[in-house]
């Protein structure tokens, strides 16, 4: 929270001081002079055609053009040069601050003399009363919009809020109301000031005071947002009210320090600045000394507030910190205020800002990092909460119905509670890498700003620093990218590849399938391009001419594309494959005639295993048809043959009495689709009828369950005295009735010969799992 | 102990009556000679023309300046007597400015007060030109003292009128009025004065060196010039006097105050609040239930910030309410005017007895539903439904 402050107050000084230096050095805008241009005369124009051909004027401009292109370029310091300048500027510095600590016992004489000089009694006096005045105005003007916003905004900080988005929600349009009053307090007070003409001095003044109140509320409304020390239904922060409080004050008092100290630096500067002309290098030496007094109150201050915040707030916390990492980031930010203030102190200001910058990242980051979790550690808490209060409801509603099953319901319903799933875990990465990159851009751009680089205008600077920046800041930028993009697309891949759940043996797999199968395949092939153009990005920053090497990997490319047409033919064939969900993992197909379960799927080729335990392998190219066995459902057609004095209405009823039983079966019961049932006779033959039965499974069952329908018709039929028609040969002789025992066989034997026809070896079984 | 506080209780309301008549004199006093000051935009002729009907009535009419005098000591003096009695000094950020505020009017309006005084003693009238020379030429830093004043009477007079306008339901349209007029007033005035300012300052120091028509002390002071070091001296004298008296007297009545607060005997109450965000705190006897629910951060309806006379802070006693002494008369009356049912009460006036309290509030701390609440005591069905 403090280092957020910390920075936003950087932002916010670095922006004021940036506006104050522009407006110092802007001169004054005079009031242009409207003057009247009259229309060039024919003659005029002809004379201006004449010079411009004139080879002369011409050299002349050529040359003068020349001239003012060198200068531009200005001479370029070697390092040596550059660490003189530097050390001679310390020096410089050194000997001002000196010259600042001798007149430091005379400063309030002198400045007071300087302060009645310059104002007279009724100036000061005016300017504290335009102050007040134009503070009272804003205020009142605020005052009357807050009147305005006073239901909406009580209502906003009292509802109770549960999911921090409610919270984000709630604090950002309560900061957006404060914002509001602020804007019109700065309206108020400062366009109402700047409404008059005034005295150059007194009106720097009183800006200057206007502009630091106003900042010091922005700072106020910033700490408010995040902590909303009054608003506990607000918080951002996981602290609760006291350190709420402790920490707003803490903040307020810091942005008091600075805010005053700054307003009163500015104060003496700016009359220095006046009289520069009058006193000479006493009252710079005065405003440095004061400066440098008010900036060592400000480093005291803050390592108060460091120290007693570091104090105070582990023991107004519930549960213990670890007192070495305490003790650590303690020490660790009051050495960094003391050589923020010490490198500034020298003078050496860029170096200064990069300390305070790069000392800050880590603590940053740490902290954004620690409340971004936070944040969405509560939005998942709070839906778990939702999903079981839900439950409870839905719960309570089922067992209301009956009164005495009301135990009996709690029994059965309380095993299944609803499993829950962090419905963030693919956002939380995200959004944590994406704030890592605001952050560390911010810090780039703030550390380019404090060494006066303008890193949207780096090529137009050719010095090595300039280059080097570019470089990295470039590199970093692709990096930083390349990152968030590879974070989200690896979180989401890798969510759904662990959400799915491979089908249980026997089931059909379902649709997820077939992502899994080329997700992975996805996730290499984003991780590869994104390395590549990382990398060319990167090389293509560092100056490296990258057009070869794309030219080359077009050539190389093609060259590689022809020599593997067939493999590419496979693999785009193969996504094609996947994309129709012509065959999935673990499904029993048909290629040709090559048959068997899916085992894996691979790029170029799949590998089936036959179900005696063959593996084939089959690129994605070859195929041209695939047959499916595992989709959906499957009919299985079974006949018997019964002899033709059968009762075709009990076979019926038998074959449903059956159907019944297969379909109560605990095993493969759920799996039949539709029971066994009769379709009645379905040819007549020399001998026998042909009775029909079929039904319908999942794919895969339908082997058991014809297994088990054979058995049972069998056994009923049986059991109610219908056989099975067996081949028979009815052997009329005329007057056989003479034929002996021995010459029947005979006939028997010859008949049978003959209704059999001659011999032929048995039909090969068709494979079947 | 119980004998004293209800005797507090009872005084409150008088106490009140008279805060808000003696107030009201010297709200309008102020706004009269605020408006006379806000006339310096003209100009000082145009000030100096209206002074004896704006400003001057108040010291020339002997009623109104008795009112007026009465008023202020009555004020003051009232003020010390709530302030024995109240019970925390955590008080809402208004109440803790307007009592700010108050303790800092005296020792700022002395010097303007008693140099007025001083002028007429020496036989001048008091012209604005003359005050103006003083406040702009002589003595910068007074002139400054009298803006810092003129923003915290202001400040103290305003929350006053803000308070019973709130408090009052039907003032809505007045509310409409009062609020733009509250942050005009003073600052027309300041920039009147400044405006005057300018115009008084001599040439040499970059003003206007404005001179009256026809200038009443142009014959200069008509008492005796042996008396005139001893009046001025007076003059000094005597604000300070006054604000030696006055901040005496608030240190006394803060000591009084400590020490009576020091004799309670306090048992630990226990309040539970029911409601969206059940609410539970330990507190001491000898606090009312809203004190004890402020200085628990608790959120609470309370538009008259515990006067007992907008009735927005009662709650609904749950259980626990077999010992709480029964409602004033005053109490009742509100209560009455809210056709409230018979174990609601109002959070400001009722003090817990030691035991558990388990109480819900009537009207939610963000008042969303005021208007049912409203809607109800109407007779009328809640706004929101239909």
């Amino acid at each position: 929270m403090r280092t957020i402050l910390h920075v936003v107050m950087t932002v916010l000084a670095l922006g004021v001081f940036a506006g104050t230096a522009q407006a110092q050095f802007v001169p004054g805008a005079s009031a242009p002079e409207e003057q009247v241009i009259p229309e060039p005369s024919p003659n005029d124009v002809r004379e201006f055609l004449r010079l411009l051909g004139d080879p002369g004027i011409q050299d002349w401009i050529r040359t003068s053009v020349d001239d003012s292109g060198q200068t531009d370029n200005g001479p370029a310091l070697s390092l040596r040069e550059q660490l003189e300048v530097q050390l001679a500027r310390i020096a410089e510095r050194a000997q001002s601050l000196s010259l600042a600590w001798d007149i430091i016992p005379q400063m309030p004489a002198l400045m007071a003399d300087v302060w009645a000089s310059e104002l007279s009694h009724a100036q000061k006096v005016r300017s504290v009363t335009y102050i007040l005045t134009f503070l009272l105005i804003g205020l009142g003007l605020e005052w009357l919009y807050r009147q305005f916003m006073r239901y909406p905004l009580l209502r906003m900080e009292q509802a109770p809020k549960d999911a921090p988005l409610e919270k984000l929600t709630g604090a950002t349009v309560r900061a957006a109301i404060i914002f509001a009053g602020l804007v019109v307090f700065a309206i108020g007070s400062i366009g109402a000031f700047d409404a008059f003409d005034w005295h150059p001095l007194v009106e720097a003044l009183v800006l200057d005071f206007l502009v630091m109140v106003l900042l010091f509320r922005v700072v106020t409304t910033v700490s408010l947002f995040f902590q909303a020390p009054f608003a506990p239904e607000l918080r951002l922060v996981p602290y609760n009210t006291p350190i709420a409080r402790y920490l707003h004050t803490k903040v307020r008092l810091l942005t008091l320090a600075v805010v005053l100290a700054t307003a009163m630096s500015y104060m003496l500067n700016r009359i220095a600045g006046m009289r520069e002309m009058d006193l000479g290098d006493n009252l710079a030496a005065v405003a440095l000394a004061q400066t440098v007094f008010l900036a060592f109150v400000v480093v005291l201050v803050t390592w108060a507030c460091i120290w007693l915040a570091f104090r105070r707030v582990p023991e107004l916390c519930s549960e213990k910190p670890d007192p070495r990492r305490l003790t650590f980031w303690r020490n660790y930010l009051i050495v960094l205020t003391g050589l923020v203030f010490l490198l500034w102190l020298i003078g050496l200001f860029g170096l200064m800002s990069a300390v305070l910058v790069v000392g800050m990242v880590v603590p940053g980051l740490t902290l954004m990092t620690a409340w971004i979790d936070h944040f969405f550690d509560q939005s998942t808490a709070a839906q778990h909460e939702q999903q079981m209060a839900r439950a409870l409801i839905a719960r309570e509603e089922n067992a209301a119905p009956g009164d005495s099953d009301v135990e009996s319901a709690d029994e059965d319903t309380e095993p299944e509670t609803p499993q829950f799933a962090d419905p963030y875990a693919a956002t939380r990465p995200i959004v944590q890498r994406a704030a890592r990159f605001i952050f560390l851009m911010s810090a780039v751009v703030l550390l380019s700003t404090a060494w006066g680089v303008n890193i949207f205008d780096l090529s137009a600077d050719r010095s090595v620093l300039g280059r080097i920046l570019e470089v990295l800041i470039d590199s970093i930028v692709a990096l930083l990218l390349a990152d968030l993009i590879w974070t989200w697309a690896r979180t989401v891949i890798d969510k759904r590849v662990a959400d799915y759940e491979p089908p249980v043996d026997g089931q059909a797999p379902g649709p997820e399938a077939r992502m899994i199968t080329l997700l992975p395949l996805l996730r290499t092939i984003l991780m590869v391009a994104l390395l590549i153009m990382v990398s060319l990005s990167v090389l293509s920053a560092a100056g490296v001419n990258i057009a070869p090497i794309l030219a080359g990997a077009g050539i190389v490319g093609i060259a590689i594309g022809f020599g593997t047409q067939s493999l590419v033919r496979d693999i785009v064939a193969g996504i094609f494959f996947l994309i129709d969900d012509a065959f999935r993992l673990g499904e029993y197909i048909e290629v040709g005639d090559l048959m068997g379960t899916v085992e894996s799927i691979s790029v170029r080729s799949m590998r089936i295993r036959h179900h005696r335990g063959k593996v084939h392998t089959v690129p994605y190219g070859e195929l041209k048809s695939l047959t499916n066995h595992s989709r959906d459902w499957v009919i299985m057609k079974l006949e018997f043959r019964v002899p033709f004095d059968t009762d075709l209405q009990l076979v019926k009823k038998l074959v449903k009495k059956v159907g019944a039983e297969l379909a109560a079966n605990e095993h493969y019961g759920p799996s039949i689709l539709s029971t066994l049932k009769s379709q009645g006779v379905r040819r007549m033959e020399e001998f026998n009828m042909v009775v029909g039965v079929k039904f319908m499974t999942k794919p895969g069952e339908q082997w058991l369950v014809r297994r088990d329908a054979y058995q049972k018709i069998r056994d009923v039929f049986e059991a109610n005295g219908i056989r099975m028609a067996e081949r028979n040969v009815k052997v009329e002789i005329e007057g056989g009735e003479a034929l002996t025992e021995e010459q029947r066989n005979a006939v028997a034997g010859a008949a049978q010969e003959a209704a059999q026809g001659p011999g032929r070896p048995p039909k090969p079984i068709p494979d079947e799992p | 102990m119980a004998d004293t506080a209800t005797a507090g209780a009872r005084g409150a309301k008088l106490r009140l009556r008279i805060m808000i008549a003696t107030g009201m004199v010297m709200f309008v006093f102020i706004t009269m000679h605020l408006t006379n000051l806000a006339l310096g935009l003209r100009s000082v002729q145009t000030m100096e023309d209206w002074r004896w009907a704006l400003s001057g009535v108040w010291s020339s009419f002997l009623p109104l300046k008795v009112l007026l005098q009465i008023s202020l000591v009555l004020h003051f003096l009232v003020a010390l007597v709530s302030l024995y009695w109240r019970n925390t000094l955590r008080l809402p950020a208004y109440d803790t400015a307007q009592l700010v505020a108050g303790v800092l009017i005296i020792p700022l309006l002395g010097m303007h007060v008693f140099g007025v005084m001083a002028v007429k003693e020496l036989g001048l009238e008091p012209t604005y030109a003359l005050v103006l020379g003083q406040f702009w030429v002589v003595s910068p830093l007074d002139g400054l003292q009298q803006v810092v004043m003129l923003v915290v009477a202001w400040i103290h007079g305003a929350i006053g009128v803000y308070t019973w306008l709130q408090a009052r339901e039907g003032a809505v349209r007045a509310r409409r009025f009062f609020y733009p007029f509250v942050v005009a007033l003073p600052i027309l005035a300041m920039l009147g004065y400044v405006e005057a300012g300018r115009q008084i300052i001599p040439v040499e120091e970059g003003g206007e060196a404005f001179v009256l028509a026809n200038d009443p002390n142009a014959a200069g002071p008509t008492v005796d010039p042996a008396m005139i070091p001893e009046i001025i001296a007076q003059a000094k004298e005597r604000p300070v006097t006054a604000t030696r008296i006055s901040l005496g007297l608030v240190a006394l009545v803060l000591l009084a105050r400590w020490i009576r607060l020091n004799r309670t005997v306090r048992s630990p109450v226990r309040v539970t609040y029911r409601g969206r965000r059940p609410a539970t705190f330990e507190a001491e006897t000898g606090l009312t239930l809203l004190e004890m629910a402020r200085t628990n951060d608790l959120p609470h309806a309370s538009m008259c910030r515990g006067r007992g006379r907008c009735g927005t802070c009662r709650v609904r006693v749950v259980s626990g309410g077999e010992t709480l002494p029964p409602a004033g008369e005053p109490e009742a009356r509100v209560l009455a005017s809210w056709q409230a049912g018979p174990n609601e009460r109002l959070a400001c006036q009722l003090r817990p007895m030691a035991g558990d309290l388990v109480v819900e509030r009537v009207v939610e701390a963000d008042y969303s539903n005021l208007e049912d609440v409203r809607a109800l005591r109407d007779g009328g069905t809640p706004a929101g439904a239909t």
